[in-house]
């Protein structure tokens, strides 16, 4: 059965810390994708990874939270990836121009490789 | 509106024949620039027309989050019957001094809309915004390139403690240098001011007069240098050229009758 709110899972993978997202990125996702998010960097890594392979919903309170994180990464100067968008979300990160600042790959694989050669 | 006009419900389906999430509908679809269908009497597209649309990534300035909240205690409204007053009367709510020329289509996913105002200084503006996304609960407004800020205003409305929540909620920079300055030097004050009035105005409308609590964090102090020559498109300096303008542009009609 699909999660309604967000759920998400941190994982070490070649180095990323890869955050597993799942359900909805609305407002009521705020805590979730935090915790996620300082679970992550506790290990310092210099990419974070964030798979939208199991992400239903999202509206423009989520696209506010995820430019959140893409302001706390880069003032670390870490690099933050997206993954596994649908065709739907790639043209909202187009349309929001979150694109122009975070690297898009079509799966988890492709971005891991990106993550290790840039 | 955007140059590409969302298609209807039926026909929103991806490649494969699968139907698309069900938050597709509530979006703007991606254009490359703003195109105004329709410029009413007293308002200008000059400084919408051809734009880019921008977020709170692209801008100079430092970027913040601004939320407004007035809680609607002892009425008994839905937060869909709030957004939807919200949506059919937004020029009604705004302060006076500035100008919301609403779209033809009302508020709607990739609608623009036209707004006449002032900056610090009494600049007169002309710009508007594009409604990035648009729900039962809430609708987003995103500015164009020359606009004081690039970024997203989210207004929704929400369950609160057995009581029904209004949110205003700015995730902005300002555009380009001198923007910055003059948000620091009172436009933050005039901004906040602005919001804090439109939401009281729209809990007046139910009858409610709460104070609006006001929450300002700054999400990134750094200033985005490469952005300076945001400044070729500020709205300000345009608006007043096109004001300076007007006589020639006058004369130049009258000679080519």
């Amino acid at each position: 059965m699909p999660a309604k709110y967000l759920e998400a899972e941190v994982r070490q993978e070649a180095g990323v810390a890869v955050i597993e997202l799942r359900g909805e990125i609305d407002g009521f996702a705020q805590e979730a994708l935090t915790a996620a998010y300082e679970e992550a960097e506790a290990g310092r890594p210099e990419t974070v990874l964030l798979d939208f392979e199991r992400v239903d919903y999202i509206n423009s309170t989520g696209i506010a939270l995820i430019v959140g994180l893409l302001a706390k990464a880069r003032a670390a100067k870490r690099r933050l990836l997206a993954c596994n968008l649908s065709d739907h979300y790639v043209e909202i990160f187009n349309i929001t121009r979150l694109s122009d600042f975070m690297g898009v790959y079509p799966d988890r694989n492709s971005a891991l490789e990106g993550a290790a050669t840039t | 509106m955007t140059e590409e006009a969302p298609r209807p419900e039926e026909e929103r389906k991806e490649e494969g024949g699968t139907r698309e999430p069900r938050d597709a509908a509530y979006w703007a679809r991606y254009a490359e620039t703003l195109k105004v269908s329709d410029v009413p009497e007293g308002a200008a597209g000059i400084n919408v027309e051809g734009r880019r649309a921008v977020g709170p990534l692209q801008g100079f300035g430092k970027m913040w989050q601004k939320t407004y909240r007035v809680r609607l205690g002892g009425v008994a409204v839905t937060p869909a019957e709030v957004i939807k007053t919200w949506k059919e009367n937004y020029t009604e709510f705004w302060p006076e001094g500035n100008r919301f020329y609403a779209p033809l289509a009302g508020i709607a996913p990739g609608e623009v809309a036209l707004i006449s105002g002032s900056l610090p200084g009494g600049v007169k503006l002309s710009t508007g915004v594009m409604v990035l996304y648009a729900d039962d609960e809430s609708f987003t407004l995103m500015t164009p390139q020359g606009h004081p800020f690039s970024g997203w205003i989210t207004f929704s409305s929400f369950e609160e403690d057995d009581a029904t929540a209004v949110q205003a909620q700015v995730l902005m920079r300002a555009n380009d240098p001198l923007y910055e300055m003059g948000l620091r030097m009172g436009g933050h004050k005039m901004e906040d001011e602005m919001w804090r009035q439109t939401l009281a105005n729209l809990a007046a409308h139910f009858g409610v007069h709460e104070r609006v609590e006001t929450h300002i964090i700054c999400v990134d102090p750094k200033l985005q240098w490469k952005e300076y020559r945001n400044v070729w498109h500020n709205a300000g300096i345009r608006s007043a050229l096109y004001s300076v303008t007007a006589p020639l542009r006058w004369r130049r009609s009258r000679g080519s009758r």
